[in-house]
Order: structure tokens, then C-alpha cells, then sequence
């Protein structure tokens, strides 16, 4: 599925904190996996729990899963988002995908520096007041300004906002 | 030319005086003529026979007793009389005693004797249109005399005693029995020195015995009143129509039923007992004279602003279009305006009126927009926060922060809005519709939905700091 599932991934967020949803599930992948604890860093959602095709109870929620993984289950594991309201608004407003299958973004470091700075860099939109971006890297999938920090560049997967 | 010169005449009486035609008094042969001599002889035309006289007989005056003095007086004595004494008194009491004086100055200025000559009906352009003297009112013609006196001037409403007394005037008039208010009062069977003591402080044995003489007396007055009735009761008392007339027409205030020819009402007096004190004057003397029209009244309690605060606010005029309502009877066209209104230090508001009076509808507008002045966000006190979009119908403005002295690289209604809401720094591009009202409508929405940082590091638990507040002291610009 490799990039699909994120993209799926970004809209079913954006639909889940748009319809105040306080618990939702996406498919239980590694792409997927790494892009929710780099959310979960950004602050942008308030927990990450693997868990089964039933919402884990709220006690569950402050482990990163409900059960062991086995070849069993494997199948039926879904990761359990904790979204996050402040304010009465969803802390995620908009998630929008920029790689998408037929059409992969990419972003060297200093294109990336300019975009973080504000700047658009060709068809990539500078990030706007607190506007954010996640990026594949071989880091690992990381926010905009982890992977300046780190000094590496990658695959662009969303920005959200 | 037949006409002789005198020469000429002259001449030729001297020729004519040999002839035999009329015998002189006395024959000098030379040329003094003492004959008549008439032109016509001389004429072509014939002769008359006699003294011209004309077709239709008139009638002399002397033959119809007008040129006779007796008559002519007779005349004048009979349609032109002097005011009689009992006339001039009655004058006296309708007119003032100048103006009595004019009229007999009038009337001496004119002998009656050539009215009665002289006088004839006008035919003239300028004569009034009916014959009349203005002795009488033709209520077709003249409007209504008004003869009554004007209203009193100190005239108030009775108070209860007043009004007592009046009550008993009238009903005195419709007498039956005695006379109201001719009875005795209990005051009257006391002893002298209690006659002006209250009646709370009458010794009991006093009161007692006056009570008691009092109750007799008024027995004795109903059995002898009632035997009166019982003698001529002819029903003297008022009638239906005498009530419903005192209701009616009675005055109720203190100037003897007196009745005028104004409608206006009395006046009334400056502090009228239960409405002193609840209307207050439109005034205040908080404004210093800037609002006695009472225009920014309203505004100024919704806002709380004073007159002064409110008259310093920036507004300005940003779209004039005229609209119509088509009705059956046509169209009903007015002024739509809309207004900006702001302080210059972060506060803006938009104000929309109609109005057929383009004046009024700029006036509502402005009053409507600093009722609807907002605080707008700020950064820096010059700038807006980030890239801001709004979009009203089909257009969409789209607003940038920008650095310092960038200026306000804008449109000119949003640069009048910029202006009154202080915002020095901006960028903005309206890139679909440009249409007034909505461009207008969408940079407002635009300045009043911009991310709070704060708010959203709060919401992702991040601590914000502003690199351009920490840096050489915060000293960037």
C-alpha cells in the first residue's frame, strides 16, 4: 500500500477531528505507525494504542497497545488515535496530503529550510502560522523541523494545520 | 383747408360787412365787425336744420329730484346715517380705543353728501369682487371671526376646593329649597372660644352637646325642607341636558369657564406634579455642546463611549451603490452605503444602511459601524498574524503579513479599513470576484479569523517564543 495508506490515513483524521471524534482507528501499518508517533511528538493527537477491531477502554489508551502482537491477531490490529481538542476546536484542522502514488514530493534540505522559513519552493507552499509538514526521511517519518534539525531531507507526506 | 386765419378772417368780415345780412348797433364803415360769423357756411356739407339732438331721450337730474339739496340730503340722511350713540358704545367694546379713533377719522374724511353724489358702484379691474361694506361674515368667503377673548394666560386646574366651590355655583343656579352652603356646621353649636379650636381638642362634654344640637338642627332642616317640596315641587333641578352640558363644557381650570377661539392648550407648567424628573433634556452636558441633536445618544450608551471618543474615531466611506424595490406604484430607488469605522489602534467595524436619503443612509452607516467595531488581532501592532483567506460569494481575499515599512501594498477599501484599524504592514490580493460590497465583506471576516499562536501552542503543548522579541533585545526593527 506504501503511500496510499497515508494518504488514506491524513483525510481519515482530518474527517475524524472535523466530526469532533474524540477515539479513532487507522490501519495498523509501519508507514502508519511512524507517521502517528511523529503526530504524537508534534503534540497534534493525544495517543497512539494498537489495539483490535474494538475501541481499547480509556485506561488502555496510555499503552502503546492493548495486547501482544501475534500471528493470530495480526490481522484484525488497528491503531487507536486519541485526538485533541483545546478550546472547544480540534487541535487538527487540516490534514492534507502532498505525495500521493502517481505523484511522489520530494524536498532537499534547503528547499526544505526555505519552505519551513515560509517560502515556496516550486510547487511546494511555504508553511504558513502554525502550519506543519511530515516528511519520510531515512530518519524514520519526521516533522518539518526534526528533519532540519537533523539535517535531512525526503519524501513529503502532508502538511497539517 | 377751409378754416380762415384771423387775417384772413379778418378780412373777409370786412368784406361781409357791407352786406345787409344783420343790422349793426352802430354803421362804422371800417373793418370792426360785430357780427357772428359761423364756419359751417362755409362747408360743402348741408346745413342742419336744427340743434343737433340725440336719437335716445335722456332724463335730466334736476327732473328726477336728484339735483334738489332737500332731497339729496334726504337721500344721504336715509342710506348713509351717522353711528348713533348706542353704536359707538357697542364699537367701543368690540374695538380698542385706537382703533375707535381711526374709524372716526374714516368716517369724517368722507362727506356722506358725496357718497350720495359721487358714489357709484366700481366696474373697475380692481374691484372687489362683491358688493359689500364688511359689515357682515359670509362664511363662504371670510374666514371665521374670532371674537372671543384669547385664553388666560394664568389660568391652572382646580384644586379640590376650587372645584367644590364651582360645583355649587352651578348648582346654585338650579335653585331648589335653600341656598347650599347656608347651613350650619358643627362649628356653629360650640361656645366662642372653642369656635376656632380643631375639633379633637373640644372637652367631651362640649362635643357632646354640640353633636347633639347639630343632629337636631339637621332633623328640623330635612323635615322643613321636605315640607317646602311637599308645597311647590315643581322640579327646578337640573335636567339631563344641564348635567351632561356641565360635563361637557365646563371648565376645569381656573379662568371662569371663559371660552376662546384657539385650540391650542394651555401650557403646561414646568413641573407637572408625577412627570417632574422623568423626561430628562436630550442634552448632555457631558457632550460640550458636540450633541445637542442627540444623534450619538443611542451610540453612546450602547458603546459607552463619550461624544468626544466617538467623534475621534476614523471612518470612512467605502461603497455608494443606489438600489431600487420594484413595486407596482414603480420603483423605489435608495442609497446603499457602507461605512469602516475604527479607532487606529486595533479596533474595526463595518457598517451597512439604505435609505432614499443618501445623507441618512451615509449617517446610519457610520453609526452602524462603530456599533459593530470589533478588536482585530495585531502582530506587532502593524501587522496582521501569518497568511489569512476569507471568502464572501464568489470572492475571496487573501491577506499577508508583511516586515516592517513594507507598507499596506493593498486595495483602496481595505487600505481605508487597514488604516482605520491600524494596520500599517499588509499584503492582499483579491484574486477571483472583485466585487465592493464582498471584497469589503471578506477582508473584515479575513482581519477577525486570525490564528492565535498562543492558542495553538496551548493546543499542542509546545512552549512559543518569538525569535524577533529575544534576539538583541527584542530591538529588530
Amino acid at each position: 500500500m506504501g503511500i496510499a495508506s497515508i494518504t488514506n490515513a491524513c483525510v481519515h483524521l482530518q474527517n475524524a477531528a472535523r466530526a469532533r471524534l474524540g477515539l479513532t482507528s487507522i490501519p495498523n501499518t509501519k508507514y502508519n505507525l511512524r507517521l502517528a508517533l511523529a503526530m504524537h511528538r508534534a503534540g497534534l493527537i493525544a495517543s497512539v494504542t494498537r489495539g483490535g477491531p474494538r475501541p481499547p477502554p480509556p485506561e488502555a489508551l496510555l499503552a502503546t497497545e492493548t495486547e501482544p502482537v501475534t500471528f493470530e491477531n495480526v490481522a484484525t490490529r488497528r491503531l487507536w488515535i486519541g485526538l485533541k481538542y483545546w478550546n472547544n476546536q480540534p487541535v487538527i484542522r487540516n490534514v492534507s496530503p502532498v505525495s500521493k502514488p502517481s505523484r511522489l514530493v520530494t524536498a532537499q534540505l534547503d528547499e526544505l529550510s526555505r519552505v519551513a522559513r515560509g517560502l515556496s519552493v516550486q510547487q511546494l507552499k511555504g508553511l504558513n502560522l502554525g502550519e506543519t509538514m511530515f516528511l519520510s526521511t531515512d530518519r524514520g517519518v519526521l516533522e518539518v523541523r526534526e528533519a532540519l534539525a537533523k539535517k535531512v531531507g525526503g519524501l513529503i507526506l502532508c502538511r497539517v494545520s | 383747408m377751409s378754416v380762415a386765419r384771423p387775417a384772413t378772417r379778418r378780412l373777409i368780415s370786412g368784406r361781409l360787412a357791407a352786406s345787409p345780412v344783420a343790422p349793426c348797433a352802430a354803421p362804422t364803415p371800417t373793418t370792426a365787425p360785430c357780427q357772428q360769423v359761423f364756419a359751417h357756411q362755409f362747408h360743402s356739407s348741408r346745413q342742419l336744420s336744427a340743434r343737433r339732438r340725440p336719437r335716445f331721450a335722456n332724463v335730466r337730474a334736476a327732473d328726477m329730484g336728484l339735483m334738489s339739496e332737500k332731497q339729496i340730503d334726504d337721500f344721504t340722511k336715509e342710506k348713509f346715517p351717522q353711528y348713533t350713540k348706542e353704536e359707538l358704545d357697542h364699537l367701543r367694546t368690540k374695538y380698542s380705543p385706537a382703533q375707535i379713533a381711526a374709524l372716526e377719522a374714516g368716517e369724517a374724511a368722507i362727506n356722506p353728501r358725496d357718497l350720495t353724489v359721487q358714489g357709484r358702484l366700481r366696474n373697475d379691474p380692481y374691484t372687489i369682487p362683491y358688493i359689500d361694506d364688511f359689515a357682515e361674515t359670509q362664511p363662504v368667503i371670510d374666514k371665521r371671526a374670532k371674537n372671543k377673548e384669547a385664553p388666560d394666560p394664568s389660568a391652572r386646574f382646580m384644586n379640590m376646593d376650587e372645584f367644590t366651590q364651582d360645583l355649587i355655583m352651578w348648582a346654585d343656579k338650579f335653585q331648589v329649597g335653600d341656598v347650599t352652603g347656608q347651613l350650619k356646621t358643627l362649628v356653629d353649636f360650640v361656645p366662642e372660644e372653642f369656635k376656632k379650636v380643631p375639633e379633637g381638642n373640644w372637652p367631651g362634654d362640649v362635643r357632646e352637646e354640640a353633636h347633639k344640637a347639630f343632629q337636631q338642627y339637621l332633623e328640623a332642616e330635612v323635615k322643613r325642607q321636605n315640607e317646602a317640596k311637599d308645597v311647590d315641587d315643581v322640579g327646578g333641578g337640573p335636567t339631563d341636558a344641564d348635567i351632561l352640558q356641565y360635563i361637557l363644557e365646563r371648565s376645569a381650570m381656573t379662568d371662569n369657564g371663559r371660552t376662546t377661539n384657539t385650540s391650542l392648550a394651555h401650557a403646561l407648567p414646568s413641573k407637572v406634579p408625577g412627570v417632574a424628573g422623568l423626561y430628562k433634556k436630550a442634552i448632555d452636558p457631558a457632550d460640550m455642546g458636540l450633541d445637542d441633536i442627540g444623534v450619538y445618544q443611542d451610540l453612546k450608551r450602547r458603546t459607552g463611549m463619550s461624544v468626544v471618543e466617538i467623534l475621534r474615531l476614523q471612518t470612512k466611506q467605502l461603497v455608494d451603490r443606489s438600489v431600487a424595490n420594484q413595486t407596482r406604484l414603480g420603483k423605489v430607488r435608495k442609497t446603499s452605503v457602507m461605512y469602516c469605522a475604527g479607532n487606529g489602534n486595533g479596533w474595526l467595524g463595518i457598517g451597512e444602511a439604505k435609505s432614499t436619503e443618501p445623507s441618512i443612509a451615509m449617517l446610519k452607516a457610520r453609526l452602524m459601524a462603530i456599533r459593530n467595531m470589533q478588536p482585530i488581532r495585531r502582530y506587532e501592532n502593524r501587522t496582521i498574524y501569518g497568511t489569512v483567506e476569507a471568502k464572501v460569494s464568489g470572492t475571496v481575499v487573501r491577506m499577508s503579513a508583511r516586515p516592517p515599512g513594507f507598507g499596506l501594498r493593498v486595495s483602496h477599501r481595505i487600505f481605508e479599513m487597514c488604516r482605520a484599524a491600524g494596520i500599517t504592514d499588509l499584503a492582499a490580493t483579491i484574486p477571483r470576484s472583485r466585487n465592493p460590497m464582498n471584497s469589503v465583506k471578506a477582508a473584515y471576516k479575513a482581519l477577525l479569523t486570525q490564528p492565535d499562536p498562543e492558542e495553538i501552542a496551548m493546543g499542542r503543548g509546545k512552549k512559543l517564543v518569538d525569535v524577533r522579541k529575544v534576539y538583541y533585545g527584542g530591538a529588530v526593527y
